[in-house]
């Protein structure tokens, strides 16, 4: 398995996949650069919006990295775990189908052979697609039927907003009630976001508007000790 | 009607949608592609009964829903960035609330041309950042990994979705208004939402199972959707939901 899993065609193949995104990627972005321009959304603006992206990624993608060392772990290789987190894998499912498998199999991932790791291979790139069966034949009718504009229907705003306020309905009670420590890290973050949106409002600090999020975040997240020590 | 459909078709929007389709189309195929070849290369390729069997099979029951719980829950909301957002994935812990972040920061609306071009400017510096931070970890694995196994990081990456929406509550409150209309009352529609959610978590957490909830959140997500449409459709036929002209001073 350890073979296959640090091989040059596997490597190869990896940083080919991962060009390509990266490729994608910067075509959207110069496209819808492009179109803000137009739109008559500044450049400052965008820059700003640029700035505040990269830096409000950094934090969930260093999460993201825990979760590719713990993969690392599994598959004894650096390559298919960059590969699948890099893309639409989730460290939840990429752990589950091969821990699944593995014990299916009655071995554990490193005692695995070729034709077991290739199970493994398959299961974990084809599992997670389903989501692209509504977006490639559906997603411009869906994006269309709440797209708002001067001819729009007044229900069309309302829609709009609909789908944001029932991810807001569903996640905040589930937060609030269904486990303490994750209450303490939301309710930690809401605070930091209005103390520092007061901070924003004064002379000289209306820069940190652009990093509120990112801020919020990484305090939130490292509240969780503080919390998971009291409560967990 | 399609005279209508082409009129409030943005250009970019068009682009997106078209070329979306098609990078996603291509990534897809990559993707599904690899895993075969590896297997044709090395000789190893494994039965149908040996990657789809009893085991795997309740596990993708799960995560099945999952995906077309996030591919119905988030669409609407990324607009014609979602196929670069699906194609590198970690939607909620990572672009969803980046394209939101963006156009928090150029003040533009969700649904407009301009909230699309901004999400896509959001969730392509995310991708990229992302990408290139996982290359990082990738190239320097045995140097930095040390760190990224202390309890700190094990203990806060477990809570990114809560800080998350700790930082994005506070929106939920403001009213933003786009093409010279303002929504009002629109939180009073997802009100059955919160209290049934509400009484599902308040039972699974006496039941002892309240932090595994989180996991459970894009079934219930789904569930939960057509409860908000149809009662934010009946507020606004009563009128407790109104669209505004935005006024202007």
């Amino acid at each position: 398995m350890k073979e296959i899993a640090n091989s040059p065609l596997m490597t190869i193949l990896v940083i080919v996949g991962l060009l390509y995104i990266a490729g994608l990627s910067l075509a959207f972005l110069k496209k819808a650069y492009t179109r803000c321009l137009e739109l008559g959304i500044s450049k400052e603006t965008l820059h700003n919006v640029i700035k505040s992206s990269a830096v409000f990624s950094i934090v969930p993608s260093l999460s993201i990295v825990v979760g590719f060392f713990a993969l690392i772990a599994v598959f004894q290789s650096v390559v298919w775990p960059w590969w699948r987190l890099s893309v639409i894998g989730s460290l939840s499912y990429e752990t589950q189908i091969s821990g699944l498998l593995a014990s299916s199999f009655g071995v554990s991932m490193d005692q695995m052979s070729a034709t077991q790791f290739g199970a493994v291979l398959i299961l974990m790139s084809v599992g997670m697609l389903s989501g692209f069966l509504i977006l490639i034949p559906f997603g411009k009718k869906m994006c269309m039927s709440v797209t708002k504009d001067e001819n729009a229907s007044t229900w069309r705003y309302v829609l709009s907003g609909v789908f944001m306020l029932t991810l807001f309905a569903v996640y905040i009670p589930v937060i609030l009630i269904g486990d303490t420590v994750q209450a303490c890290v939301m309710l930690t973050g809401l605070v930091v976001a209005v103390v520092l949106g007061i901070i924003a409002k004064r002379p000289g600090f209306a820069w940190l508007n652009n990093f509120i999020m990112a801020f919020t975040m990484i305090i939130g997240m490292a509240s969780s000790l503080l919390w998971v020590h009291l409560f967990g | 009607m399609s005279r209508e459909k082409k009129k409030i078709m943005d250009p970019f929007q068009k682009w997106a949608h078209s070329w979306g389709r098609v990078g996603t189309v291509i990534a897809l195929i990559y993707m599904i592609t690899l895993p075969f070849v590896i297997c044709i290369a090395f000789d190893c390729m494994p039965k149908f009964t040996d990657v789809i069997n009893a085991s795997t099979v309740g596990i993708l029951l799960i995560y099945i829903p999952v995906g077309f719980s996030e591919a119905i829950s988030y669409i609407p909301v990324m607009g014609s960035a979602s196929y670069l957002g699906f194609i590198t994935g970690n939607i909620m812990n990572l672009k969803f609330p980046c394209a939101v972040n963006g156009m928090k920061v150029a003040k533009v609306e969700q649904n407009t041309p301009e909230g699309d071009a901004i999400a896509t400017v959001s969730i392509a510096v995310s991708s990229i950042v992302a990408v290139v931070i996982l290359a990082l970890a990738a190239l320097f694995s045995s140097f930095i990994r040390p760190f990224f196994e202390t309890e700190f990081m094990m203990t806060a990456k477990d809570y990114v979705i809560p800080a998350l929406f700790g930082s994005m509550a506070l929106g939920l409150f403001a009213t933003n208004a786009s093409g010279g209309k303002v929504v009002k009352g629109g939180i009073k529609g997802v009100i059955p939402v919160l209290i049934l959610v509400s009484a599902i978590a308040l039972f699974v957490r006496i039941s002892g199972g309240g932090s595994a909830l989180l996991g459970m959140v894009g079934i219930i997500i789904v569930i939960m959707l057509p409860i908000g449409i149809i009662s934010s459709r009946i507020m606004w036929k009563k009128g407790m939901i109104t669209v505004e002209d935005v006024k202007k001073n």
